[in-house]
């Protein structure tokens, strides 16, 4: 009976989605600047921005729900938008309500404004952006939310001094007043940017206004989702400065050098980006450029790709860039905001970012300069032995933080390899796997950690006081298979994608099959965990604590516990010492104390809560509201509830 | 051979199982189970259904062969544990409970049956 329901265990984990030393001589150019004092103190009282604040903290300074009564947590209002998937088109909610103006905001997948009472869940009013009765071109009906923008002089009796913005995946960007949900006139046309009009150069989709934009004083910085696996030349990466205000384009980052443009596309900034107030530094997350698992075309030098890149928020100058994989041909985009904390090392204030990444490292730089702060090594690679592929021979390495995943592909699991008859060893004899950063392979190879990640999005928080640093990471190996152009033609025609996870990539040479290590059961062929959580203190470099977090719920079945779950999103810190984070598999969302790492509450919502909670404190009270939308890569289950959770009133 | 002596036991069964069906159609109907349309609850029912039958027919079908007690007895033990068991993943601790209230009836028949069976060897004997 154990093995029956270990079977059923594992087949849970039926995924949808399913490694010389060199210190790196920065890419630096030294952005002079004093070490700024991080705006902690004044948070716990609003979440205004995607990731807490704009500095990417998720950190509250609310102190009223703690880990001796966090047991005694009770929902306190849960709404439904009506958002959600009904039929053909599947919805991705991973939207960080905002709590700002004695309101909360929330995007909807279909592109809609929700602005709702903080304490009741009442709707004062709704904002609908057009878009969503057709497919949307671009990747599905997604959102990851909303901005919020004060005007820094405002006029007045005017309408707009306070203004929300929704990004559609079709490329618009809609500014309404935060008081009333109107559009805003004066903001584009009728209160639409078209986003679109702005991207001419190789356009083969529209670009996806997924992200939020960052905001910094009267600019806005926005980047965009694109599709970078169909085609070998596409829309070339750019962010933008827009001035919040109009609408007008006040200045274009392009990641692709232009010499590059019709050998490529995208790398662009589809995560989040965080500003330091102080500085006006905007710290770009970058992706790989296309085609992204052939990179035969693009074997010039692209140091702004898979990197993170500092610019003026005003003028869109880089200020220092620190390439994170070198000639990126595993789709290991820089996924996440960095994160902004000041470290204490030696006496000294050192102003420094975190910049977590699918391959499970941590790079800890110099914020102001992008100079490492605990040491990047430069590491060995295994060659590619792909006809026309260079791949880099070496890349960066990073020690210290303690990586969040191995160095070696997990082993396979006895059980999934058992009941398979042998499927998953026999498979994985057949692949190359030679660690992290295997090259992509005619007889395929095993991506570890793949595009899957490694740390996603949402990134890890910090508790700006005493630097620790929370962070959740998937374990997921998946199998990267290069199809030559004219059996790839032989097997899907012209078809931009197809079974098996085919990808075209268009106009290279190779096609590509991106298949997840399953059996034929749907087992995950690796030993588990297949999630984790791990604290660190990023003043020493040294990791508190790594424990396996989440469930994985199949057919309604809990797995063990110790064998977490595939995580989306990320968690936020409260001073009192909890972490609270959705983002598992079984649609609960956790309290864990910040000391041990130990769950000390948790509570079902209606789907995966694919996003970052907000936590904030109104009227006295303290609010942690998650959205669970879900996502079609863990579980089919998908829901529009915004849901508030509150200590009962006495 | 005249079998079902233990009522009790039967209905424990037959009451365990509706309870664990009606169960079912709760958790796969409501959001907030976790549950939700999830196939492990629609497991649980249909081994509910099964066990409430083979309850009814030790019940009702007094002149079973030997082999069909056999078969039954088995049956339902092999059942109330498979549910137990999928109560446990499936975090329902109403699920187990009835699973606990159909093993006591399974036990209530099964000494049943064997004092009834010990009663008509003595009756036997004593007609010798």
């Amino acid at each position: 009976m154990k093995t029956r329901n270990a079977m059923i265990a594992a087949a849970a984990l039926a995924l949808a989605a399913a490694a010389g030393t060199l210190t790196l001589a920065p890419h630096a150019v030294a952005q002079a600047g004093d070490s700024m004092m991080m705006a902690a103190n004044s948070m716990g009282q609003v979440w205004d921005a995607f990731g807490g604040n704009q500095e990417a903290q998720k950190y509250s300074t609310s102190t009223q729900i703690t880990p001796d009564n966090v047991k005694d947590l009770k929902v306190a209002w849960s709404i439904h938008t009506g958002d959600v998937a009904s039929g053909g088109h599947s919805t991705t909610w991973g939207a960080t309500p905002l709590f700002v103006n004695n309101t909360v905001y929330v995007g909807t997948p279909f592109y809609r404004i929700f602005a709702v009472e903080p304490d009741t869940g009442k709707t004062k009013w709704t904002y609908s952006a057009s878009g969503h009765d057709g497919p949307p071109e671009n990747q599905g009906y997604k959102s990851r939310g909303v901005a919020y923008w004060a005007a820094s002089a405002p006029e007045p009796g005017q309408p707009c001094q306070k203004m929300v913005y929704v990004g559609t995946m079709n490329g618009e960007l809609h500014g309404v007043d935060a008081d009333t949900g109107k559009p805003c006139a004066g903001f584009g046309k009728n209160g639409v940017v078209d986003v679109n009009a702005w991207l001419n150069t190789n356009s083969k989709w529209k670009i996806g206004l997924l992200q939020p934009p960052a905001v910094y004083k009267d600019t806005l910085i926005l980047g965009w989702a694109g599709n970078d696996w169909v085609y070998k030349t596409a829309n070339p990466g750019t962010v933008y400065g827009i001035d919040a205000r109009t609408g007008a384009l006040k200045w274009t980052f392009n990641i692709i050098p232009p010499e590059m443009v019709n050998e490529t596309g995208t790398a662009n900034v589809w995560a989040g980006i965080s500003v330091d107030p102080e500085t006006g530094l905007a710290f770009l997350p970058t992706s790989s450029p296309s085609p992204n698992y052939y990179g035969g075309d693009r074997l010039q030098e692209m140091p702004y790709a898979t990197a993170t890149v500092a610019v003026d928020a005003e003028t869109g100058e880089v200020r220092w860039s620190r390439q994170l994989v070198h000639h990126d041909i595993w789709d290991v985009d820089t996924n996440s905001a960095p994160t902004l904390v000041d470290l204490h090392k030696d006496g000294q204030t050192i102003p420094a970012l975190v910049q977590a990444t699918k391959m499970g490292f941590l790079f800890v730089l110099n914020r102001n300069t992008g100079e490492p702060i605990y040491p990047i090594e430069e590491r060995p690679v295994p060659a590619s032995d792909i006809k026309g592929e260079h791949a880099a021979p070496t890349q960066p390495y990073v020690p210290i933080p303690e990586p969040t995943t191995a160095d070696t592909t997990p082993p396979v699991s006895k059980l999934a390899d058992l009941v398979s008859f042998g499927e998953c060893s026999r498979w994985k004899a057949r692949l190359r796997d030679e660690g992290r950063f295997t090259p992509p392979s005619l007889q395929g190879s095993i991506s570890w950690p793949a595009t899957v990640g490694g740390v996603e999005w949402g990134g890890g928080a910090v508790d700006p006081t005493t630097a620790t640093y929370v962070v959740n990471s998937d374990q997921v190996p998946q199998v990267y298979t290069l199809i030559p152009r004219d059996e790839a033609n032989k097997q899907y025609g012209d078809a931009l994608r197809g079974k098996g996870g085919y990808a075209a990539q268009a106009g290279s040479a190779y096609g590509f099959k991106l298949e997840n290590f399953l059996n034929m059961w749907g087992m995950p062929c690796w030993a588990p965990p297949y999630g984790t959580l791990s604290s660190y203190d990023l003043n020493t470099g040294k990791l508190n604590w790594k424990k396996p977090f989440g469930q994985v719920q199949k057919w309604g079945f809990y797995m063990p516990e110790s064998w977490g779950s595939v995580t989306i999103g990320a968690p936020v810190i409260t001073k009192s010492g909890l972490v609270f984070i959705g983002a598992s598999m079984d649609s609960r969302v956790r309290a864990i104390d910040m000391k041990t790492g130990n769950v000390l509450w948790k509570h079902l919502v209606d789907a995966p809560a694919v996003s970052q909670p907000a936590v904030y404190t109104y009227k006295g009270r303290e609010y942690v509201v998650f959205t669970a939308g879900g996502n079609g890569i863990l579980t089919p289950r998908l829901s529009d509830q915004l849901v508030a959770f509150a200590l009962p009133q006495k | 051979m005249n079998q079902g002596h233990s009522p009790r036991g039967a209905w424990l069964i037959v009451i365990a199982s509706i309870i664990t069906m009606g169960i079912c159609v709760y958790d796969y109907y409501t959001p907030e189970t976790g549950l939700i349309g999830t196939g492990g609850v629609v497991l649980v029912a249909v081994a509910g259904l099964l066990m409430l039958l083979a309850a009814l027919a030790m019940k009702f079908y007094t002149a079973r062969p030997r082999f069909l007690q056999v078969f039954l007895i088995v049956s339902i033990l092999l059942d109330i544990i498979g549910s137990a068991v999928a109560g446990y993943f499936l975090e329902s601790p109403v699920i187990m409970a009835c699973q606990a209230l159909a093993l006591i009836g399974w036990l209530m028949q099964v000494i049943g049956d064997a004092t009834d069976r010990s009663v008509e060897i003595d009756e036997v004997e004593d007609e010798d």
